[in-house]
């Protein structure tokens, strides 16, 4: 009798644990009932990168909306992993793998094809159409990167240029120039002059191996190539990475690294380093996209920020894109597991909402960030100049596709490694051998 | 008079290896496996993809960037053999010579290396590579060799050796523990026999203690291949693999093709052919090694 007994009380505990391991995707059992309120607690995984000591907008404001959300819901427990950027992506895509993602998550649009594909992520069409004022409230384009054939995988929290040039006026002027150059060639001139001058031309921490994708190639890649090229490239109506114009591309890049306009340590620090030298007054410029105004704001010494200033990549000689366009888009959106149901989904899509709305943006836009829907009322007194510059400037160019956005992980896996190497001037890598690559990996995915 | 214990019942020994059967089914049978089952699809993770049979396999043997990866390896293994056994080889003879101070100091010293996470090596020779603060540049700059000063790990051409020497610099701890205990078992009647003959600290060296732990160095050379075909996570943390496949290895291939370009079916016929040269390596090895002696 007492055999069974501890047999049967052994039975239970270990059921028990593996009920609760499964847990987390099941409302929670009824018997767990918050304190005081007769409401059920319901339990959210919630991946991101809001880093709680970034200086960064989109963090800032996340983090404080956040802590609200949990003293509005007491009964919602947010079990939170914040990483950054880089191990985020990482993260994702290897939960992803083995069917594992968080209940609530960041989103990269690149991925927003296979998540949807596997079935992975809920479509949030019917949630955006139920409430009206919210999906109005987005920025018409910010769905752009994620829409894939009509259905919208997440709901953007940035609306950004992934490629801004972060200029110090007062460099360029002792070089003579009084506004950024207008010309590639201009440019080429310039930051030849500050390689005598002994500043670092451009500074670039491509660590982590986007930064040239996004704040320089897709950028300079549509001023050669036109965004009709990508657009056909992305529809596979034809185009091909070993064209003439992305070849060139390329060949520019090449010229750039070449000539030595980039910090020798380029590959082994990452863009939150890259802006070290340029705060330091060490370096001539930097590329990056809006999202460090917020932090340029804050950490740059006075002298330094009140010669910063904004400018696009300049046009080049013969190029098909336009001059005032820059790479951009929303890139970033909150997704909802696809496996969340009834008083968890309610609570998931709370969040989203507050994370992703109105309320979102306005506490952006007064700390020099935009989000993926419209500030509507804000302090603009608040504003930083550097932050109008740039509301300025977003507003006067055209965003065309940001390739590592648009294009599937292979592709921008070899892309992204073979930029590594051909921004090393000893490497030997030409920029017709890198544009068969991605052609290759193009073919094969 | 033998006395003997009694012979305990096949419940209680099979009780006893069930935890080491479990733990060894779980995390290296089982993911075994299902490795070979995923590399014999089209699975980019979620829904199961299309059976492909061998042909990620055909694809594998044709993939430059698999060779280069392993070539990496086999570079990696060679310098570690070198650096690691020799050098470590090297500070037994020299920690057993009758003149040396704080023994034990030195010996702890040398192995603390082995027991620091890579992750923590990596990142702390990242910072001792950088550019402007870190203590590699700084040291060369104050002897007045700045010209020796190079892009620790952003030029192709040396960034394989300069992820290696953290690799090397962290395990001759563990081979010189190895190598001292082995010194210790050689019996001390064999060096006062070469001392009344004249032989020398380098004689005595060459003569009496390499012969007497060529098995121990055998061992040695097995732990070390072993070790060096699944090195991971200080390249991942130092350079990624990067700058371009430069310091790819085959397990960061293999991560990247899996986690990277999300083709895990590809990524395990990675991880399998990883393991068929391993094993392939390590049996040429032992089947050369095993000539000398039989």
């Amino acid at each position: 009798m007492k055999r069974t007994y501890k047999m049967l009380s052994a039975v239970l505990i270990g059921a028990s644990m593996l009920l609760s391991a499964c847990g987390g995707n099941n409302a929670a059992p009824s018997g767990n009932a918050a304190a005081g309120s007769g409401e059920k607690t319901i339990e959210l995984t919630l991946t991101n990168s809001w880093s709680s000591t970034s200086t960064q907008a989109v963090d800032v404001v996340r983090r404080k909306l956040i802590d609200e959300y949990k003293a509005e819901n007491p009964n919602v427990k947010i079990s939170e992993e914040t990483l950054d950027n880089a191990s985020l992506k990482t993260k994702i895509k290897t939960l992803a793998a083995g069917n594992n993602l968080p209940d609530v998550f960041m989103l990269l649009g690149s991925d927003a094809r296979m998540f949807l594909d596997n079935g992975l992520i809920m479509p949030l069409n019917d949630i955006l159409d139920e409430d009206k004022e919210w999906k109005d409230g987005f920025i018409p384009a910010a769905f752009n990167d994620f829409d894939v054939d009509g259905q919208i995988a997440g709901a953007p929290i940035q609306m950004t240029s992934t490629s801004f040039v972060y200029y110090n006026a007062e460099i360029f002027k002792n070089v003579g120039y009084e506004t950024f150059p207008a010309t590639w060639d201009e440019l080429i001139d310039a930051l030849a002059k500050f390689k005598e001058m002994g500043i670092t031309p451009i500074s670039m921490g491509n660590k982590d191996q986007w930064v040239a994708g996004s704040s320089l190639l897709s950028a300079l890649g549509d001023r050669f190539t036109g965004t009709d090229w990508f657009n056909s490239i992305r529809d596979r109506q034809g185009a091909s990475f070993t064209d003439q114009p992305f070849i060139d591309a390329l060949t520019a890049i090449k010229q750039l690294s070449d000539m030595g306009a980039f910090n020798s340590d380029i590959n082994s620090i990452d863009h939150t380093q890259q802006r070290t030298a340029f705060y330091n007054g060490q370096a001539a410029m930097f590329l990056e996209g809006g999202w460090a105004v917020s932090s340029v704001v804050n950490d740059a010494p006075k002298e330094v920020l009140d010669n910063t200033h904004l400018a696009l990549l300049p046009s080049v000689n013969g190029g098909a894109g336009e001059a005032w366009a820059t790479a951009g888009g929303s890139g970033w959106a909150i997704a909802l597991n696809s496996n969340l149901e009834g008083e968890e989904l309610e609570a998931a899509v709370k969040l989203v909402k507050l994370l992703s709305g109105e309320k979102a943006a306005n506490m952006s836009a007064e700390l020099g960030d935009s989000s993926g829907s419209i500030a509507t009322d804000y302090d603009k007194s608040k504003s930083t100049p550097l932050f109008l510059e740039y509301l300025d400037l977003l507003e006067k160019s055209k965003m065309t596709p940001v390739y590592d956005i648009h294009l599937a992980p292979s592709i921008i896996q070899v892309m992204n490694k073979g930029l590594q190497e051909l921004l090393i001037p000893s490497s030997g890598k030409t920029p017709e051998k890198l544009a068969e690559e991605i052609q290759e990996a193009y073919e094969n995915s | 008079m033998e006395r003997t214990l009694p012979k305990p019942k096949g419940i209680v020994i099979f009780g006893f290896l069930l935890p080491g059967i479990l733990i060894n089914l779980f995390i290296i049978v089982i993911p075994l496996i299902l490795a070979i089952y995923f590399s014999l699809y089209k699975f980019t993770g979620g829904i199961m993809g299309d059976f492909v049979g061998l042909s990620n396999y055909a694809q594998l043997v044709k993939d430059g960037k698999f060779w280069n990866s392993f070539k990496n390896n086999l570079v990696i293994t060679g310098l570690s053999i070198v650096g690691q056994l020799g050098f470590a080889f090297v500070l037994a003879i020299v920690l057993q010579s009758k003149w040396v101070k704080f023994r034990e100091f030195h010996r702890t010293v040398i192995f603390l290396p082995v027991v620091l996470p890579a992750v923590v090596v990596g990142f702390v020779w990242t910072l001792m590579y950088n550019k402007d603060y870190g203590i590699l540049n700084k040291l060369l700059s104050s002897i007045g060799l700045s010209s020796w000063i190079q892009p620790w790990l952003d030029d192709p051409g040396i960034v394989l050796y300069s992820v290696t020497a953290p690799i090397i610099w962290q395990f001759i701890g563990l081979y010189l523990i190895i190598f001292m205990s082995a010194i210790q078992n050689i019996s001390s009647e064999i060096y006062e026999v070469a001392e009344i003959d004249g032989a020398t600290g380098l004689r005595k060296a060459i003569y009496i203690t390499l012969p007497m732990l060529a098995d121990t160095i055998k061992v040695a050379l097995m732990l070390c291949i072993a070790g060096n075909m699944k090195i991971f996570d200080n390249i991942f943390v130092m350079t990624g693999g990067g700058p371009g496949d430069s310091s790819t290895v085959m397990a960061q291939y293999a991560y990247n093709v899996s986690f990277g370009q999300f083709r895990l079916g590809y990524g395990s016929a990675v991880s399998i052919g990883m393991i068929i040269l391993s094993l392939l390596l390590v049996l040429v090895i032992r089947r050369l090694m095993g000539g000398t002696n039989r």
